[in-house]
Parts: C-alpha cells; sequence; structure tokens
C-alpha cells in the first residue's frame, strides 16, 4: 500500500468518525425515514466528495482510482454507514451510460442534477423479458419530435422513488431481437406513466412496475442512435466496477458478530454442530471477501478476465443465503415470528426469516445464479454456447 | 500476481509438464532439490532464499497439480525446524544435506500423537524424523526404530507409521515455549501445504474434465453443451476460486492463527474431494477405471482430508475462535 492510499484510508476514517450517521438501522421503520436517511446521507457524503469517486475528473468528487474508490467503500463498510441504495443507480448506471454515451448537452443537463440528489431507476425488464433481456417489447413509435412509448416494465429498483428512468424499447421487431432496440431517457414525471411498488416476499418494496400508456419522450432525451439500444444497455450493464460485491462482502464480514451473539444468547455455544458450522460459513465468508478483493486487483492490473465478475457474484451470493439461513436455524420460533423490516438495513439485519428471503435479491436479480453460471462456463472456461434462437418469443 | 509467484508457477510447470503427471518417484525428488525449492523458507544467511510463505504456497500447488510423489511436505517441515534450531551446533550440517535432498521426514497426521509416529512419508529412506513432545520438538535418527509400511489407497504417497523409543533421543531443536512456538508453526506449515496441494490437484482435475467434456459427444453434441453439465462445472470454478483466493491472502498474512490455517486446509480439501468426486462422475465409464487419471486425484483428495486432522475438527476450531473473538 502507497502512502498516499494511506494517507485516503486516514482522510475518509476520520471524516467517517465525525460524520457517519448512528443509530440510522433502528430509526429507518417507514420509507419515509429510509428516504430521509438515504437522501441526507448521499448530500453529506456529496459534499465531502465521497460520493462518486468514481466518476470522471471533470466531475466534482470524481477522478479516483479503483484503489482509491476500494479504500473509500472500505471505510464505508467498516464504519457500518448506509449502502447508498436510492441513488445507486443514477451514479453508477445512469451516470456510466450518460458518460459513454450522451451528448454534452444531455450530459450537462443530468450529471450535475444527480449530484443535487435526482434519482434514476432502470426500465429494462419486462414479464417476457428477464434473463432474456432482448426479448424487450416495450413499443416507441416516432411521431415528430417525439417517441410515443407503450408498454410495461417490472423489477425497476427504486422506480416508485425515482424521477427519471433508463428506457429500453423497441422501436423495430425486423431482423435480429437486439437490433431494433432504442435507449431513451425516461421523465417518471411525464403523462401516462404510472409507477406501482411490487410487495417482495419478505414484504418490502425495493422495486417497482412501470405502466407507459402512450408516454411521449423528447427525440433529444434518446441516448445512442435508433436501433443503437442493445449496444448502450450494455454499457449500463457492466458500469458497476466489482466495488459493490467488494462492500458487501465487507459487510457481511463485518456482520458475523450477529451470529456469535445469537449461538451464545441461545446457549448452544458448546454445541460442536453449530460450531462447525458456524466456523465453515466464516471461512466461506472470508474466502469471499478474499475473491471480491482479488477481483479487484486483477481489474486494476487489467488482468480481468469475461466471467470473473460472476465468480464473485455466485460466490457472495451463495454465502449470503448460507448465512441468513444459519441465522434462521438458530433463531429457532423466534424468527418465525414476524418483525417489522428496517427499510435498507442491509442484507444482514438479524431480522433473520426477512434477511433469509431478501438474499433471494442476490440469486436472482442482476443476473441470476443461473445465468452467472453460464457465463462462467461459456466465457470463462470455453465451453461451447446453446445455439442462439433469434425470434421474439411471446409476440402477438 | 508478484513476478515471483509467476516465474515460480512458470518454472514448476514446465519441471512437472503435461507428461510430469503422477512422475516417477526418484525423479521428481531429485528434480524437486536441483530447482532448490527445499531451500525457499530458508533464510539467505543459512543458504536458503529466503523467499515467503508465497514461494512455498507455489510449490505446493505445483506438486499437487502434477500428482508429485514423494516427502516434500515432511521435508519442508524438517527445514523449517532446523533452521529454527538456532543453538545447535549440528544444524548447518544437517540443514544443508536436507535441502540438498537427503530425506528427513515427518508426521503428516496432525497434532496429538505420542508413543506412535503415523502418517510419516518415506521412512523407509529417511535418515531421520521429527519428534515432537509437549515440551520438546527433536530429530532422531531412524535407524534403530521400528517402521511399519501403511499402504495406502492413494499411491502417489508411501506413508509408514513408526514405533517410537518410551524415552526418545535425538537432537533437540527446540524446549519449553519455543518448542511450543515450533510445534504450533510446523502444524500451521502442514495445514497450508495440503491446502496448496488440494488447489493445484483440483485446478488439474477440472481442466482435464472440462477437456473431456468439450471432445466427448453423445447424442451428437459435446458433452460441454449439457447445460446440466455446465452448470455443476461452474459451481466448481466458482468454490475453486474462493478457496484459491483464500490460500494466497493467508499465505501473505504472517498473523493467520492456527484455527485459521485449519479452516483453510478444510477448505481447499473439501473443494478438492467434491471437484474429485465429481468429475469422476463426468467422465462416467472411464472415470471409475484406473485408465484415466480421475482415480488419482480422488485417492489424493480423500487423503489430504484425512491429513493434518479432519476437517470437522478444524471447522470447529475455527467457529470456537471466531466465537471467542466476537465476544
Amino acid at each position: 500500500m502507497t502512502d498516499a492510499l494511506e494517507t485516503l484510508r486516514h482522510e475518509v476514517r476520520a471524516w467517517l468518525e465525525a460524520n457517519a450517521p448512528k443509530g440510522w438501522r433502528e430509526a429507518c421503520t417507514s420509507h419515509d425515514a429510509f428516504l430521509a436517511t438515504q437522501r441526507d446521507w448521499f448530500a453529506r457524503l456529496a459534499e465531502a466528495g465521497y460520493a462518486v469517486p468514481h466518476w470522471p475528473a471533470e466531475w466534482p468528487g470524481g477522478g479516483r482510482s479503483l484503489a482509491e474508490q476500494k479504500i473509500i467503500y472500505e471505510e464505508l463498510a467498516r464504519a457500518d454507514t448506509p449502502r447508498l441504495l436510492l441513488s445507486f443507480m443514477s451514479t453508477y448506471h445512469a451516470a456510466s451510460t450518460l458518460f459513454e454515451w450522451g451528448s454534452p448537452e444531455q450530459q450537462q443537463r443530468y450529471i450535475p442534477r444527480i449530484l443535487d440528489g435526482e434519482i434514476w431507476c432502470q426500465g429494462f425488464s419486462e414479464p417476457n423479458a428477464g434473463s432474456d433481456l432482448a426479448n424487450v417489447r416495450t413499443r416507441a413509435e416516432r411521431r415528430g419530435d417525439v417517441y410515443v412509448v407503450n408498454g410495461q416494465k417490472l423489477w425497476s429498483t427504486m422506480g416508485q422513488f425515482a424521477d427519471k428512468c433508463l428506457l429500453l424499447v423497441r422501436t423495430s421487431s425486423d431482423g435480429a431481437k437486439q437490433a431494433g432496440l432504442t435507449y431513451l431517457l425516461l421523465d417518471l414525471k411525464a403523462k401516462g406513466v404510472t409507477a406501482r411498488p411490487i410487495h417482495q416476499i419478505h414484504g418490502d418494496e425495493e422495486f417497482a412496475e412501470l405502466f407507459l400508456d402512450d408516454v411521449e419522450v423528447p427525440v433529444a432525451d434518446r441516448l445512442g442512435a435508433e436501433g443503437q439500444g442493445w449496444a448502450v444497455a450494455q454499457s449500463t450493464l457492466s458500469s458497476e466496477r466489482g466495488l459493490t460485491l467488494l462492500e458487501l462482502s465487507a459487510r457481511m464480514r463485518g456482520a458475523l458478530w450477529r451470529i456469535a451473539d445469537l449461538i451464545r444468547a441461545t446457549g448452544r455455544d458448546g454445541d460442536t454442530g453449530i460450531l462447525r458450522d458456524f466456523g465453515r460459513l466464516g471461512t466461506n465468508v472470508d474466502a469471499t471477501c478474499a475473491l471480491a478483493d482479488h477481483f479487484l486487483a486483477i481489474r486494476i492490473a487489467g488482468e480481468e478476465r469475461a466471467g470473473d465478475a460472476s465468480l464473485v457474484k455466485l460466490s457472495y451470493s451463495r454465502t449470503l443465503r448460507d448465512f441468513t439461513a444459519l441465522g434462521v436455524r438458530l433463531g429457532g420460533m423466534d424468527a418465525q415470528y414476524h418483525q417489522p423490516l428496517l427499510f435498507g438495513g442491509g442484507m444482514e439485519t438479524g431480522n433473520w426469516m426477512a434477511d433469509f428471503m431478501n438474499s433471494y435479491a442476490w440469486t436472482i436479480a442482476g443476473g441470476s445464479d443461473e445465468v452467472q453460471r453460464n457465463i462462467i462456463a461459456e466465457r470463462l472456461l470455453g465451453m461451447p454456447r446453446e445455439p442462439k434462437s433469434w425470434t421474439l418469443e411471446g409476440a402477438a | 500476481m508478484s513476478m515471483t509467484r509467476a516465474e515460480l508457477q512458470d518454472a514448476a510447470r514446465r519441471a512437472f509438464g503435461e507428461g510430469g503427471l503422477a512422475a516417477d518417484a526418484g525423479k521428481s525428488w531429485s528434480l524437486i532439490a536441483e530447482m532448490g525449492w527445499l531451500m525457499m523458507a530458508v533464510p539467505e544467511d543459512q543458504g536458503g532464499l529466503g523467499l515467503g510463505s508465497e514461494a512455498t504456497g507455489v510449490i505446493h500447488t505445483e506438486l499437487g497439480r502434477a500428482l508429485v510423489p514423494g516427502p516434500a511436505i515432511a521435508q519442508m517441515l524438517v527445514i523449517e525446524a532446523l533452521s529454527a534450531a538456532d543453538g545447535l551446533a549440528e544444524r548447518d550440517d544437517l540443514l544443508a544435506r536436507a535441502i540438498g535432498g537427503e530425506v528427513m521426514t515427518a508426521s503428516l497426521a496432525g497434532a496429538g500423537a505420542t508413543g506412535l509416529l503415523r502418517c510419516v512419508p518415506d521412512a523407509d529412506r529417511a535418515s531421520h524424523v521429527i519428534v515432537v513432545e509437549p515440551t520438546r520438538v527433536m530429530l532422531t535418527p531412524l535407524a534403530n526404530l521400528p517402521i511399519t509400511p501403511r499402504e495406502t489407497w492413494d499411491k502417489t504417497r508411501r506413508l509408514f507409521d513408526i514405533r517410537l523409543h518410551e524415552t526418545p533421543n535425538g537432537l533437540v531443536l527446540a524446549e519449553g515455549d519455543a518448542a511450543t512456538a515450533l510445534a504450533e508453526r510446523l502444524e500451521a506449515q502442514l495445514l497450508f501445504a495440503l491446502a496448496g496441494d488440494s488447489l493445484g490437484g483440483a485446478d488439474a482435475i477440472l481442466a482435464l474434465t472440462i477437456d473431456y467434456l468439450k471432445l466427448r459427444h453423445q447424442f451428437s453434441r459435446p458433452l460441454a453443451l449439457f447445460q446440466a453439465l455446465k452448470h455443476r462445472v461452474a459451481n466448481m470454478k466458482t468454490w475453486l476460486s474462493a478457496s484459491e483466493a483464500l490460500f494466497w491472502s493467508r499465505a501473505s498474512d504472517t498473523a493467520a492463527a492456527l484455527p485459521e490455517l485449519g479452516a483453510l486446509k478444510a477448505h481447499a480439501t473439501s473443494v478438492y474431494r467434491i471437484i474429485a468426486e465429481d468429475t469422476v462422475q463426468l467422465h462416467g465409464g472411464i472415470g471409475l477405471t484406473m485408465e484415466h487419471h480421475c482415480h488419482l486425484f480422488l485417492k489424493r483428495a480423500m487423503l489430504n482430508c484425512a491429513l493434518g486432522g479432519d476437517n470437522d475438527h478444524w471447522e470447529e476450531q475455527a467457529g470456537r475462535q471466531a466465537l471467542t473473538a466476537s465476544a
């Protein structure tokens, strides 16, 4: 570790000691409290210059190397601060896509507003376009200076709280299904947009579905050319640079005390079976942390291979499932009695059944475990790809 | 990856390349000594290379990858103990002989045995054996000790039991607190070595299996096209990658406690066992014959699980330690 990086670590740590919110997890018993916590924490981080270290240097708070970003995330995890859930899609997905595809005008219009707290969500998935994303059927028809959009989007994280949406639409049904896609920037306040929160299995509403009924989107709010949507969407999907899993793994390690406390509270500290399971879990958590760390190191060194990111995600998602399942098992009947959710409290809140159910967010969202396994097998290990079907499924 | 690690890996793979799988024991032993691998961790002022656990980690993974037979792990334990024996007059001479390839051995069974030393590789051709007692670590000449060969299913290792005299004698390498500390260090090194050996083996058999799945056709398509098989292989690759990352992170962590190394050994040998077990299945009929390499990996994997203290024990110890640490 170089001196400059060590200095940064001390700086961030000192700042967090003075500024990290306390008791926020317990306070987040309502969506309003969650939103207030998130907005306030993002504003403080933005002011201190730690909210968008991954942005290019010409933007305030940007220009940090991956090694510096890693330190900031490690310190945020260590201080157990709220994860930036509300602004995540804005500072990563929206910003990265705008940096790569946005015109200077589009960048000037949207990027500063992200720092002011404008919230973006992603409108990619649909009822018939999940893992098979190219199957998008939401139609956009050009009429003069606007596109008129009709369709339904699913699984828009934080969609019910967002101001803007990264929208993938179909402008043509001819040829390869990827080639008929176009990428739009949608104002969720526009006429004809309805956002409905989706109740997940543990009762939280992190996702929304969006109904688009003759919604007009100015042609000026198109990213890339018409028909280029698939390529633009790829940069959205690859915008996150491996730091999230590094942070989440570090937080998972930091939360092992919850299992330890539970073992003691339930008098299982002499139970060799439980001790073994706890030992194995701790080792799997350590291994996942080491893998996330290794992944970032090879990314910094420019040695990353296609599929490496999938190894980290799969390792994390399975370990998180084991972690929360052990909590449920140790919690016995207490874990079965319903407890109110702590919104945005992280993956390991100690509300074990809720945590267990929430762990599916990582085995399904962001490319399911099954998709990750395909990527590892085909791209990392060079096993042959499934023959492709190029037709649009479920088309009326 | 540091240059040292990459260079060492490269040198080892060239030495034990494709044809070296389950190599001839005599040839591979002289190669190991010639390449200087036994002196890797010995300080430079004692005639060694002064490299740390990263370097020995490479050696163990590469020996495991090529299923190299012989007592390298035990020999490196002896060398570590000799290297620590600063007060011993005969030290420099013995160390030079051990580094040069004169077989000196040690038990791979893990802590706990008295009277009977179990799982001692190549005792029939060794000049000395390490004896660990509660307050003493000794190097004992093997000349007059009764040894019993214990044939294992895994033919890449040759293990023996050694019955010790009631009051074993030999050169004292460490006494008192220093002996306790040395014994713990040797145990940690054994666990680390077994983990490395396992990860190298797991990586090798996984790669061979993927090649086989790409080549072998059934129902007019390569086996590698079946998603059910792809997903199994992808899981194996994920577990292996996580275990490798843990191994290299422990290699550079000089403060790692014994239960953490035990947990690493449990993790790596379990990954090896799971992969070796499933790769026999993935090879189908040929996998359950001796005509294919699969069985060699399976047997070495199962043996590695049992050596160094069983995995249930280490997982429990790791759990206990984590519980204490969080109190």
